[in-house]
C-alpha cells in the first residue's frame, strides 16, 4: 500500500509540477470560453454590421404593397436566425433594428429602367440594396432582393416583413382597418421545451441536453488527454529503462494501478479547477442575467444522477487508461505508439461522433444500445441520462458491463504490461500479444 | 536463519525459441562477494530477474535471506542495479532518489539523510554545485550512473545485486564503485554481480559461478575453482634463441600446450608432469633462463577452457 502511494504521489506531483499542466489549467477555461462563446459573439456582431441600411423598394405591384413593406421593415422585426435556442430576448437574439426603406412606385414597363438606376446606386454604395415587387407579388408572395449583401439574415428579415405586408393588404381587402390589423397580426411566439420525468418535475429540456453534452464532451476530453498522458508515461519508463528498477521494487500491477490513479487524480484536479472557474463564471452570468430580467432555468440534477455520473466517469477513465497503458507497454517509440493507439482511439471517436444523433433522439435504439455498450457507455449514458429518463435497468446493465469491461481491461493490460515493460525491439503481433496475456 | 543470502534451486525459464535458464542451482553465502560469470546470452540477466521476481521461473524456487522471493517484504531487502540503466529524465535527482527509497519503504526524512551522505561521497554534492537539485537530464552519463547506484543502496539492503555494474563506467567511477562494493562487503552485506569481464571478478569475488547457455558450468570459491579446474601453467622467459627453445619445448612430451606471449612462453604441462623436470631440460639446452614461474591459472583461462567457443549459442543475442 505504501508503495502504491509512492507511485501515485510521483505520478501526480511530477505532472502537476509541469509548466504544461499549469498553463493548461489556467488557460483551459479561457480557451473553452473562447471556442464556445466567440463564434456566437462574432455572428451577432456580423448581423449588426450587415443589418439592412437604406434600401429602396421598386414597387410595380400597382396596389401600394411597397408602402406596406416599407412600414413593416420600419418596425422591429424578429430576427429569423436564432443563435442560441431556448434563450429568448437576449442580446444575441433580439430582433433586428428597423430598416430605413424608401419606396419608388413604378409601372411594370418602367421597371427595367428603374432597376438599372438602383443597381448603379447599389454599386455606388448610396443604398445597400433594393427590393422588386411586381403585380404577382401579392398573390405569390414572391419578390426579388438585390444588394451588396444577400445573407440569410437579411433575406429572412425581408421575407418576414413581406409576409406581414401581404397579410396587412389582405386584411385591408377584407375590410379591416390598419390599426386593428396591426394589433391582430402582432403575435409573439415562443416555445419553451419542458422535460417531464416520472416524478412530475419539469425542467428545461434544452438545459439538460446542453448539460449532458457538456459532460460527454468533458469526459471525452479527459479520457483522450489523460489516456494519452498515461501512454506517454509508460513509454517513457520503457525507453529510459527506468521500468526495470521500479518493478524490482513494486509489482507491475501496482505500478499500473498507481499510474492510472495518479494520472486520474491529475485530471480530476484540473477538472475541479475548471469547474470551479466555470461555476463562478456561470454564477456571475446568472446574476447578470437576473438583473436583466432574464429567466434562465438551470438543469435539475438529482443526487442519483451525480453518483451515476461520477461512476461512469471513473469506470470509463479506468477502462481507457488501462488500455492506453497496455498500448504504451507494447511499443518502444512514440511513432509506434501513436499507431498502436489507433484502435483504442477509434472506440472513443466512435462514441463522440454519435453524440449528435443521439442528442436528437435520446430514446432511440442507437441511444439505447450505445449507452449500454461498455466502450461507449461512459460518454453516451450521462448524455442520455441528462436528456431523458433512462430506465434503471439500462443504467444497471451499463454499469455492470462497464465494471466487467474494466476488470477485463485491467487484467489483460496488467499482463501485457508485465511482459511488455522489459521488451524492446519489434512491436508484438496480435498472436504474440495473446501469448503474453496467456503466459504472463 | 539461513546462512545463505541467496538459494536458487533448480530454476528454469523457457521462451518460445530457446531455453534461457536450465535447471540452475546456486548458493550464495552471506557476507560474500559473488560473481555470476558468463558470456553474453548465457542467462545471467534472466537469472537475476527471476531472483528479483520480475519474471517468474517456469520451475524451481528462489530463497532470499531465508525467505521465498515471492514474499512481498523479501525484495525490500534487496538492492538491484539493472544492466540497462535509466532514470526519469525530467525528474529532480533528489526527488527520484526519494521515490526509489519510498518504493523500498524508507521514510522521507531518513531517505534525505542517506541521500545527503551518499551524494557527498560520490561528489554529486560539493561546495560549488548541488547536483541533487538538478534534473536528471542535466547530468553527465557518469553522474547518472552514480545516482542510479545510490538509488540501489538507499534502503541499506542486505543483498545487493548488480548486473554488469562496470559496463560503461570510466576508470575513476569504476574505482569508486569497486570501493563502495568492498565497503558494503565489510559491513556484512552480500553482493552479487554479473560480469563477462573476468579481471573484475578475479579481483573482487570470494566465490564465482560460471554459467553458459543457461546451465551452470562450475561454481565455488575462487581459490577452490582455481585449484580444482585450473591447470598449472609455467611462465618461461629466455635470454636468446627463442626459436630453438620453442622447438625443444614442443618436442617435450610433458608439454601440452605452449602459448607465445612475446616476452615469455606460457606453458601448460600435461597432468602429472613435473615442472622441475622441464626446468632442468631447458637449462640443459644451454639457454639462459631469465624467468621461470609457476603461475596461478586466471579465471579468464578457466573460463575460456570451460566455456570455450561453444559457450555462446549461435544466433543468441541480447541480455546475458
Amino acid at each position: 500500500m505504501d508503495k502504491l502511494i509512492a507511485v501515485i504521489k510521483r505520478e501526480y506531483l511530477e505532472r502537476v509540477r509541469t509548466k504544461w499542466f499549469i498553463i493548461s489549467t489556467v488557460f483551459g477555461p479561457v480557451f473553452l470560453l473562447a471556442i464556445s462563446v466567440l463564434p456566437g459573439l462574432l455572428t451577432a456582431r456580423n448581423i449588426r454590421d450587415t443589418q439592412l441600411g437604406a434600401i429602396e423598394i421598386l414597387d410595380a405591384s400597382g396596389i401600394g404593397l411597397g408602402d406596406r413593406l416599407a412600414a413593416a421593415l420600419r418596425t422591429r422585426t424578429p430576427n429569423p436566425i436564432t443563435l442560441t435556442p431556448g434563450r429568448r430576448d437576449s442580446a444575441l437574439t433580439a430582433g433586428a433594428p428597423p430598416v430605413n426603406a424608401t419606396v419608388r412606385v413604378t409601372t411594370p414597363s418602367e421597371l427595367a429602367q428603374a432597376e438599372s438606376v438602383t443597381t448603379h446606386a447599389v454599386i455606388a454604395s448610396t443604398i445597400r440594396g433594393y427590393i422588386v415587387l411586381d403585380s404577382a407579388s401579392v398573390t405569390t408572395g414572391k419578390a426579388r432582393f438585390a444588394g451588396r449583401n444577400t445573407g440569410l439574415g437579411e433575406v429572412g428579415q425581408i421575407e418576414s416583413a413581406l409576409r406581414s405586408a401581404i397579410i396587412m393588404h389582405r386584411l385591408a381587402l377584407a375590410g379591416i382597418v390598419d390599426a386593428r390589423a396591426d394589433s391582430l397580426t402582432r403575435v409573439r411566439v415562443d416555445v419553451t421545451a419542458e422535460r417531464l420525468s416520472e416524478k412530475g418535475r419539469g425542467d428545461s429540456g434544452l438545459a439538460g441536453l446542453i448539460f449532458g453534452f457538456l459532460i460527454a464532451f468533458l469526459l471525452y476530453m479527459m479520457i483522450i488527454l489523460y489516456g494519452q498522458n498515461i501512454l506517454r508515461g509508460v513509454l517513457e519508463e520503457k525507453t529510459t529503462r527506468v521500468a526495470e528498477v521500479v518493478i524490482s521494487s513494486v509489482s507491475p500491477e501496482t505500478l499500473l494501478a498507481g499510474k492510472v490513479i495518479g494520472v486520474g487524480a491529475v485530471g480530476l484536479t484540473q477538472q475541479l479547477a475548471w469547474l470551479t472557474f466555470g461555476g463562478l463564471l456561470s454564477l456571475y452570468g446568472l446574476g447578470a442575467a437576473a438583473t436583466m430580467g432574464m429567466n434562465v432555468t438551470m438543469p435539475h440534477v438529482t443526487a442519483f444522477q451525480v453518483v451515476c455520473l461520477i461512476l461512469f466517469f471513473l469506470l470509463g477513465y479506468t477502462f481507457y487508461a488501462s488500455l492506453f497503458a497496455a498500448v504504451g507497454a507494447m511499443c518502444s517509440s512514440q511513432e509506434e505508439a501513436t499507431q498502436a493507439a489507433q484502435p483504442v482511439m477509434m472506440l472513443l471517436v466512435a462514441s463522440i461522433i454519435l453524440v449528435q444523433p443521439i442528442m436528437a433522439t435520446p430514446t432511440g435504439t442507437m441511444a439505447n444500445v450505445m449507452s449500454m455498450l461498455p466502450f461507449s457507455a461512459p460518454i453516451i449514458m450521462p448524455l442520455v441520462m441528462a436528456s431523458t429518463d433512462v430506465p434503471a435497468w439500462h443504467i444497471a446493465v451499463a454499469l455492470a458491463g462497464l465494471v466487467l469491461a474494466c476488470v477485463g481491461a485491467i487484467w489483460v493490460s496488467a499482463r501485457i504490461y508485465r511482459v511488455g515493460l522489459l521488451m524492446t525491439g519489434k512491436r508484438p503481433s496480435l498472436r504474440e500479444l495473446v501469448r503474453w496475456v496467456r503466459y504472463a | 536463519m539461513s546462512d545463505l543470502a541467496l538459494d536458487i534451486r533448480a530454476v528454469s525459464k523457457r521462451y518460445a525459441e530457446h531455453v534461457a535458464v536450465d535447471t540452475l542451482s546456486l548458493a550464495v553465502p552471506r557476507g560474500s562477494v559473488y560473481g555470476l560469470l558468463g558470456p553474453n546470452g548465457a542467462g545471467k540477466t534472466t537469472t537475476i530477474r527471476m531472483v528479483l521476481n520480475i519474471i517468474g521461473p517456469d520451475e524451481g524456487s528462489v530463497t532470499i535471506l531465508g525467505q521465498p522471493n515471492t514474499a512481498r517484504s523479501t525484495t525490500d531487502r534487496v538492492g538491484y542495479l539493472p544492466e540497462e540503466r535509466g532514470l526519469y529524465k525530467k525528474m529532480q535527482v533528489r526527488r527520484i532518489l526519494r521515490f526509489l527509497a519510498a518504493l523500498k519503504g524508507v521514510a522521507q526524512r531518513e531517505a534525505d539523510r542517506r541521500i545527503d551522505a551518499w551524494t557527498e561521497r560520490f561528489q554529486l554534492r560539493t561546495a560549488e554545485k548541488d547536483w541533487t537539485a538538478a534534473k536528471v537530464d542535466e547530468l553527465s552519463r557518469g553522474m547518472q550512473q552514480k545516482v542510479q547506484f545510490i538509488g540501489t543502496l538507499l534502503h541499506d539492503p542486505d543483498l545487493v545485486i548488480l548486473d554488469e555494474p562496470f559496463s560503461g563506467l570510466d576508470p575513476i567511477n569504476a574505482q569508486a564503485l569497486k570501493d563502495a562494493m568492498v565497503e558494503l562487503r565489510q559491513r556484512g552485506k552480500t553482493i552479487i554481480f554479473s560480469t563477462h569481464l573476468m579481471d573484475n571478478a578475479e579481483r573482487l569475488c570470494d566465490s564465482v559461478c560460471i554459467i553458459a547457455r543457461g546451465r551452470k558450468v562450475l561454481d565455488g570459491t575462487v581459490a577452490g575453482v582455481k585449484a580444482e579446474h585450473g591447470v598449472q601453467n609455467i611462465a618461461l622467459g629466455v635470454g636468446g634463441g627463442r626459436d630453438r627453445v620453442a622447438e625443444r619445448l614442443r618436442a617435450n612430451p610433458d608439454v601440452a600446450r605452449i602459448d607465445d606471449q612475446n616476452r615469455f612462453f606460457e606453458i601448460t604441462l600435461r597432468k602429472g608432469a613435473d615442472p622441475q623436470a622441464l626446468l632442468r631440460d631447458v637449462i640443459a639446452s644451454g639457454t639462459e633462463v631469465q624467468r621461470f614461474e609457476l603461475v596461478q591459472p586466471s579465471l579468464h583461462q578457466i573460463f575460456l577452457e570451460k566455456v570455450g567457443a561453444t559457450g555462446v549459442e549461435p544466433g543468441m543475442t541480447g541480455h546475458g
